[in-house]
């Protein structure tokens, strides 16, 4: 009898780990949307995929002009080479993951940065390059450090303060 | 008298050989098993059986064989949790084991292909409409990104408008 009640709960537990698999992952259902959304499809990709009569239609609400600037744009995205792409998509990710107001926040940002002249902003990204795979401790150390205050003006140190903090590597 | 394995009686001779037999039919056999060699056979037989487990003599036990009952009868007794927990995990013999297992199994089948889904077709994703001023909004970070990725891979060429 108490061996009958043994496999009795065996059996459930088997039955119970059946169900276990035949379930959809909870691991995923639980993650954050922004999270599920990683590396996936972005507004483009999504666009792409619509119809060419879809697609005419949400172009037909806009001026002739405009409508023509967003083809041809979406034409040189679509035709980038792959790797291009990818590191695009890898980043813009990583902004698209941001709140809003960060969002903004580097959007005004970047625009300084393309005010710069061409020297400078080799120079701003060969140091965001370095930044944005350091802790966050020892990068806010290396931007308040007297060498980054003699090598940029304080517009650049912003520019590379707001992309470094929101732009960084994540953590693995 | 008739034959008592003609007949499908041959539990008169094992009664016989027992010696539970009434003396008038135990008489009445013996003179049967004079003219009958099978039935006389037969019970030769069951008396020597008799005979040898009359010569059969269990083996003595140890003169501290009961102190050493009451003493694990007092030890096994107030079986701790975990001993209690572990028993039913104690190796079954496979006898028993085997045909549990089986049934395990089947149920186990059973159930996995009661569960599974039944074959449908997948439903191709709908695309969603996307609004072409998220895709204009879109297109100006990716293009914000793209200058700032750009600048680090040419040293000297402008970046792609897209």
């Amino acid at each position: 009898m108490r061996n009958l009640v043994f496999i009795s709960g065996l059996l459930l537990v088997m039955a119970g780990a059946a169900a276990a698999q035949n379930a959809p992952d909870s691991s995923t259902e639980t993650q954050p949307p922004a999270r599920q959304q990683r590396r996936s499809r972005n507004l483009i990709d999504r666009w792409n995929q619509m119809s060419p009569a879809e697609r005419e239609r949400e172009l037909a609400k806009l001026p002739p002009e405009r409508a023509a600037a967003i083809r041809e744009r979406i034409r040189k995205y679509n035709e980038m080479p792959h790797a291009d792409k990818e590191a695009l998509r890898e980043g813009y990710d990583i902004f698209a993951q941001l709140p809003a107001e960060k969002q903004e926040l580097v959007r005004q940002s970047l625009r300084e940065f393309r005010r710069l002249p061409q020297d400078r902003q080799d120079e701003v990204h060969r140091a965001f390059m370095e930044l944005r795979v350091l802790p966050e401790a020892q990068r806010t150390a290396r931007l308040n450090s007297e060498e980054f205050h003699g090598k940029f003006t304080m517009m650049e140190r912003q520019i590379l303060t707001v992309v470094s903090e929101n732009l960084a590597v994540p953590a693995n | 008298m008739a034959c008592p394995l003609e007949s499908h009686n041959s539990e008169l001779l094992v009664a016989y050989a027992a010696g539970e037999l009434e003396m008038e039919a135990a008489h009445a056999l013996e003179r049967h098993l004079e003219e009958c060699p099978a039935c006389s056979a037969l019970a030769a037989g069951q008396a020597a059986v008799w005979k040898a487990l009359d010569a059969w003599q269990a083996p003595a036990i140890s003169p501290d064989f009961d102190a050493r009952l009451y003493r694990r009868v007092r030890t096994e007794a107030p079986a701790t949790w975990w001993r209690r927990l572990w028993r039913p995990l104690r190796p079954m013999p496979l006898f028993k084991v085997l045909p549990l297992a089986a049934a395990a199994c089947m149920l186990l089948i059973v159930s996995v292909l009661l569960e599974r889904p039944a074959n449908i077709e997948p439903v191709a994703p709908r695309a969603e409409t996307v609004r072409v001023d998220q895709v204009e909004r879109t297109l100006d970070d990716l293009e914000l990104l793209n200058q700032f990725d750009v600048a680090s891979h040419t040293d000297s060429a402008h970046p792609n408008t897209m």
